[in-house]
């Protein structure tokens, strides 16, 4: 209630409501809302009207129809008459008639707008009227086997019509080896996911035959989740899998469908290599949207300190359960949803005899888990949700009222997506955007119109990227001998081969590269990351070992080590032991009234600068780093007063990448001028880091994470952090403290870098995008409104900073000035 | 900047310009095994340049270049060639009595061969057979791979086969020495197939064959094996010493049933690195390791059809698993014989075999010797012994105080509560 008091307080915002109260008129929305939904909006915006920053309404959309295409195969024409669907929405029958006319299309339309007809017509129709097959592809299993189910569904109704059963498969790890026969031969639909085409299919096409030469569509579902290092991997799959195609003279249609980016056609492009045709205008009818952007009060205006946004998400949370409302909370960190979930457990789930009403939903649980979950929420036993980016797919789980963002996603599409969660099925929705104390989510608060006006974001990737582009050509050469003259991807391939038979993996021979090696590349290949092995999760408690959970390899050394506190279902677990060469961690059940959050630290040495530009009186450059992550200790937290208590000491190998990144940095001549205290120096290197780390990722329309951001010498000498006690600070490759003036060259480097190894393309347009950054970094912290510096705009500072003669926000202003 | 010299960098196996001067980072550099290890390819490199002619290796061998880079190494064995304590003996009677019609695995008829397109080969599709196929149209086989990981990667580098032409036996071999001469090698061992009906393999049906079809289909050539019936002679050993043998391998047999044992035997396992030395380096030797080995495995083959004929016949003679052969016999329509193994076998059977032989017995109507079985057993307190004395009285002698006196001593259980209950109520109320 401390949060409460603290709004009413007019002083504590003294400039905020005046800039930021400008909601949206409201239209009538008497007749169309439902009352719950109504009173939960107009019971927020009578009582935190002052943290509501601004409000919009997206009005109704009525369906836009199109007539069945008169040659579809009548069974199925029947089938669909029969189950109520005598007609198509307009962005259906477009899918339609340009996979008819074999143009590979993507469509681009919102969440519960019936894409999944888009595909399902022309690649049943293809079944039924021709005979040919189908290869669909989901991001992970649990899609296909939804997918399966509703073909089967569908086949089904064309069964009943007269038409001829449809068989459609999933292909995954859980097929067993008896029945993978049969989904080869016999299969008209697979269902399968990137990395079972990759692993078990590609290498083994020759099993696969029939299936191939008879494959008209290749279906790509959840497009938009191929970015990043996972994209440049799917990118060259689908390569591999168009030459596969071709050697069995097929050229299947590739019909993609995807959340909403900006640049669906272009990454379908990228992806599949051929032009694609975009379909971005929904025909689907759509219930009325209430957006509010809310923002925390401000409980301590001197330091910039807000309440927290996880308070004000349980709060709103706990008003629509309240109100009888089905209500999900997006967090963005797996913590987060165990957090909030306990906090909403701990009112709604007191009794432990009844069902549960508030469930976690994120990445790690084991499958089971998941499905349990999946059945609950679409039986609609569950009130509350709370989950990571994991439910932006289309994982089928029932309509919401409400959708609930406790921070800001990091991307407009994100956004969108998590939004879109709530509503389904025409009725009105209400989604709350609520704002952490993060730069981004701050500049979000104060530029409204950033966010509505903000059009997607572009979903990138670099498939040429060289660790992963060599991968795949490893893997290709085996399926099929490359011929002289042949090409894949935009490295000369006779290079890449010839290094290859270097290697011992390939003999030249006739025009023809021939694998030889004794090995199976794909194995060696994993598309969800560089490095190989998840982590189990093993729970010792009462003598047993139970698997309880997964964890992947980059996210192990921050949740697993020894002491953490690792939560499911908002259950604490204490890792006893770590086996760090075995992939497991053993944990038991304990009672701990903390969770524990892992400290990271990062140094980077310049491998090789690729380009290079003076800007006033520092420069910026471009070019390889190696980086090493180090893991010292955690902190462990108390629930609820959210106080420190206590520290821990992590003991793990490091991690190590190469990766691309920008620099910059100072004339030492000019910082020693402009900031002769080398501690007042630090401190503005990171402040100016923080800033330009946001603004970057704004520019780059990357997630936070994408992105990393370092101050250290340049040679791994040293590095600094924000210590412990609040002050910046400057530590040895060991991780000891090291004094400042230790050195007698000073020369501190600011690095923004792709954060997967061998970069992933983000550097370089922002190397381009220097000057710019700097700009919108030092009107970032030059605007803000706070004294000495606050989590808005150079990080979180120390009170007794506020009083210094300069700043950590003067400091950082400093450095940037040099850099303009 | 080098292909190789990026690869590296991003790998972090080549030290930075920078790296030098800092004492920190020595573990960045290579150590000095990586170094040697670099140097030691760029040896293997340099002596690659040398790759004799394929006429030097078809002379070492005593071979014959049947195509550019196909090599054929034919053997002429007689009709009374000793193998170990085996005699490969193909006499008037041929292999069709020897070969039990249950090992074989019916052709798939020719299936494949139909749907895809035909590209180079005249279809050869014959019509289906007959059970068992005259023995002239047996042919064993065996293959040489590449690498044992499977998938379209892995070659196919000898093909090994053995048949009987009428008079003595034909073992020829096929050796692929240029990996574009592969069309050319394929299409001699799809012509060898064409005239054979039933193929012999040990695990052929899980390895060899597969490999086989891949590679025919990666060469757009015709796939004659889904025509051949196919006896995968591992099954019939696995079902007779699965439970007696600590493994099935090829040597073990060899060492248990056929009385051979290999001298100098080059191991399975280092085929591939014989066929890259030879590809990468020109060496023959380890090659003509690689074709011993594949004929001992041809004429083991070949040895061991006769020898599974007799080990079926009297498999207490060549310590297999008796009820296992009987099960089997029985499953193949021939109780009786089933019948006469067991009972030769009668001392040494356990629980589970007498209780397998009075079935047998209770099937063809012999209940006294059935009973006699069961009597035994329930002695000892056997369940299912007892069960069967239960269900015998209750219901063919019709007598339920009997029938209750075997049920009450089942172990406590529902089952033992069931019948017991049941038989109460058939009682006369006393």
């Amino acid at each position: 209630m401390d949060n409460d008091r603290q709004a009413t307080a007019p002083a504590a915002l003294p400039r905020r409501i005046g800039q930021i109260d400008n909601p949206v008129p409201s239209t009538d929305r008497s007749n169309t809302e439902t009352p719950a939904l109504a009173r939960l909006k107009s019971h927020l915006l009578e009582r935190h009207r002052g943290r509501i920053v601004a409000e919009s309404i997206q009005p109704a959309q009525p369906a836009c129809w199109r007539d069945l295409p008169a040659d579809l195969a009548p069974p199925l024409a029947q089938a669909l008459a029969r189950s109520g669907r005598p007609r198509l929405y307009r962005h259906q029958r477009e899918a339609w008639d340009l996979a008819r006319a074999k143009r590979h299309l993507v469509v681009a339309t919102p969440t519960a707008s019936g894409k999944t007809l888009c595909y399902n017509l022309p690649v049943l129709d293809a079944v039924l009227a021709r005979g040919r097959k189908a290869l669909y592809l989901f991001p992970t299993k649990a899609l296909a086997q939804d997918q399966v189910a509703e073909l089967l569904d569908l086949s089904r109704a064309v069964q009943a019509a007269g038409g001829a059963g449809v068989k459609a498969f999933t292909f995954d790890g859980d097929t067993p080896g008896d029945a993978r026969k049969a989904v080869r031969t016999r299969g008209d639909i697979v269902l399968s996911n990137p990395d079972m085409l990759h692993q078990a299919i590609l290498p083994h096409h020759t099993k696969w035959a029939q299936f191939f030469e008879g494959l008209a569509y290749v279906v790509v579902d959840e497009l938009h989740t191929y970015r990043g290092v996972f994209g440049a991997h799917v990118a060259n799959v689908l390569r591999r899998l168009r030459r596969i195609c071709r050697f069995y003279g097929v050229e299947p249609t590739f019909i993609f469908a995807s959340a909403t980016i900006a640049n669906p056609a272009e990454l379908a492009e990228r992806l599949c290599g051929a032009p694609v045709t975009a379909i971005t205008e929904s025909g689907a009818p759509r219930g009325e949207r209430h957006l509010l952007l809310w923002n925390p009060p401000v409980i301590n205006p001197d330091l910039g300190i807000r309440a927290s946004a996880r308070s004000q998400s349980t709060r709103i949370a706990r008003a629509a359960a309240k109100l009888g409302l089905k209500c999900i909370v997006f967090a963005r960190s797996r913590l987060m949803v165990e957090v909030i979930t306990k906090y909403l457990k701990d009112i709604f789930d007191r009794d432990p005899r009844r069902p549960p009403r508030v469930l976690a939903y994120r990445g790690g649980y084991l499958p089971s888990e998941r499905r349990r979950a999946e059945q609950a929420m679409r039986a609609g036993a569950v009130d509350l949700v709370v989950s990571t980016s994991a439910l932006e797919l289309g994982v089928d789980i029932g309509a919401l009222d409400v959708s609930v963002l406790n921070g800001y996603p990091g991307t407009v599409a994100a956004t969108w997506q998590r939004l879109g969660r709530a509503g389904r099925r025409l009725k009105p929705s209400l989604g709350v955007l609520v704002a952490t104390s993060d730069a981004l989510d701050q500049y979000m608060m104060r530029h409204p119109e950033f966010f509505f006006a903000a059009s997607p974001e572009h979903a990138r990737i670099h498939p040429d990227q060289l660790l992963i582009l060599m991968d795949h050509v490893r893997c290709a050469a085996f399926e099929l001998p490359f011929s002289d003259g042949e090409s894949f991807g935009a490295e000369a391939l006779e290079e890449m081969l010839g290094y290859l038979r270097d290697e011992g993996l390939l003999q030249h021979q006739g025009e023809r590269w021939f694998w030889v090696a004794d090995s199976y590349p794909a194995n060696a290949v994993s598309l969800r990351s560089v490095a190989e092995g998840n982590f189990v999760v093993i729970d010792t408690s009462d003598g047993r070992q139970t698997v309880i959970a997964e964890v992947d390899y980059s996210s192990a050394p921050g949740t697993l080590y020894e002491g953490a506190i690792y939560l499911i279902q908002s259950q604490p677990y204490q890792v006893e032991r770590l086996d760090w060469v075995g992939r497991k961690a053993f944990v038991t059940r304990t009672r701990a009234d903390y969770y524990t959050d892992a400290i990271d630290y990062t140094r980077l040495k310049i491998l090789d600068r690729f380009e290079w530009r003076a800007h006033g009186r520092g420069a910026a450059a471009h070019g390889e780093v190696h980086l090493v992550r180090r893991y010292p200790g955690y902190k462990k937290i108390r629930y609820y007063s959210h106080d420190n208590v206590g520290y821990g000491h992590i003991d793990l190998p490091d991690q190590e990448m190469h990766t691309t990144a920008l620099w910059w940095q100072v004339e030492p001549d000019a910082l020693e001028t402009a900031l002769p205290d080398r501690q007042q120096a630090i401190e503005g290197f990171l402040g100016a880091a923080y800033a330009l780390h946001h603004v970057a990722a704004l520019r780059a329309m990357a997630e936070i994470r994408d992105l990393g951001r370092a101050v250290g010498d340049g040679q791994g000498t040293w590095f600094a952090v924000m210590g412990a006690a609040g002050r910046g600070q400057i530590q040895g490759p060991d991780g000891a403290p090291r004094d400042p003036l230790a050195d007698q060259r000073f020369e501190p480097t600011l690095f923004l870098y792709d954060n997967y190894p061998g970069g992933v393309g983000l550097s370089a347009p922002l190397f381009d995008d220097a000057p710019r950054l700097v700009a919108d970094a030092r009107d970032l912290v030059g605007a803000c409104a706070c004294t000495g510096g606050c989590p808005a705009c150079v990080g979180p500072v120390l009170g007794a900073d506020e009083r210094l003669a300069i700043t950590p926000r003067q400091a950082a202003l400093a450095v940037l000035d040099l850099l303009r | 900047m080098t292909l190789k010299d990026r690869l590296q960098r991003l790998r972090g196996t080549l030290p930075s310009p920078m790296a030098s001067d800092d004492p920190m980072d020595s573990r960045d550099r290579p150590t000095l095994a990586e170094r040697l290890a670099r140097v030691s390819l760029a040896q293997a490199r340099a002596t690659r340049a040398s790759i004799p002619p394929v006429a030097t290796l078809a002379e070492a061998l005593g071979a014959q270049e049947i195509a550019p880079g196909v090599l054929c190494l034919e053997r002429r064995l007689s009709g009374r060639h000793q193998h170990g304590r085996t005699v490969l003996n193909a006499d008037a009677a041929g292999f069709a009595d020897l070969i039990d019609p249950g090992w074989i695995s019916p052709a798939v008829d020719g299936l494949r061969a139909q749907d895809g397109r035909t590209r180079d080969m005249p279809d050869a599709c014959a019509p289906a057979g007959a059970a068992i196929p005259p023995d002239a149209d047996l042919v064993c086989l065996d293959t040489e791979t590449s690498g044992l990981s499977g998938g379209t990667g892995t070659w196919v580098f000898v093909t090994g086969l053995l048949r009987w032409d009428g008079r003595e036996w034909c073992l020829r071999q096929y050796l692929l020495t240029r990996l574009d001469a592969e069309p050319a090698y394929l299409r001699a061992i799809a012509a060898e197939l064409a005239g054979a009906r039933l193929l012999a393999t040990y695990n052929g049906l899980t390895f060899d064959c597969p490999l086989l079809s891949t590679r025919l289909r990666l060469s757009g050539l015709v796939d004659p094996l889904p025509r051949l019936s196919q006896l995968d002679l591992l099954r019939p050993v696995r079902r007779a010493f699965g439970r007696v043998w600590s493994d099935c391998r090829l040597l073990s047999v060899e060492r248990r049933l056929l009385g051979f044992e290999r001298q100098d035997d080059l191991p399975g396992a280092e085929a591939p690195a014989a066929w890259l030395a030879w590809l990468r380096a020109g060496e023959t030797h380890p090659l003509s390791g690689v074709l011993r080995h594949n004929r001992w495995d041809l004429l083991s083959l070949a040895a061991l059809i006769p020898r599974l004929a007799e080990v079926y016949r009297d498999p207490s003679a060549c310590a297999a698993d008796t009820r296992a052969i009987a099960t089997y016999h029985r499953a193949q329509g021939r109780p009786a014989l089933a019948i006469q193994l067991l009972t030769a076998q009668r001392a040494h059977l356990d629980a589970a075999g007498l209780n397998d032989l009075a079935l047998l017995h209770r099937r063809q109507g012999d209940w006294e010797h059935a009973c006699a079985i069961w009597e035994k057993l329930a002695a000892s307190g056997d369940a299912d012994a007892l069960t069967e004395l239960a269900k015998y009285h209750e219901h063919r002698m019709r007598d339920p105080s009997r029938a209750l006196l075997y049920a009450t001593r089942l172990p406590a259980g529902p089952a033992r509560e069931l019948r017991c209950g049941r038989l109460r109520s058939k009682l006369p109320s006393l």
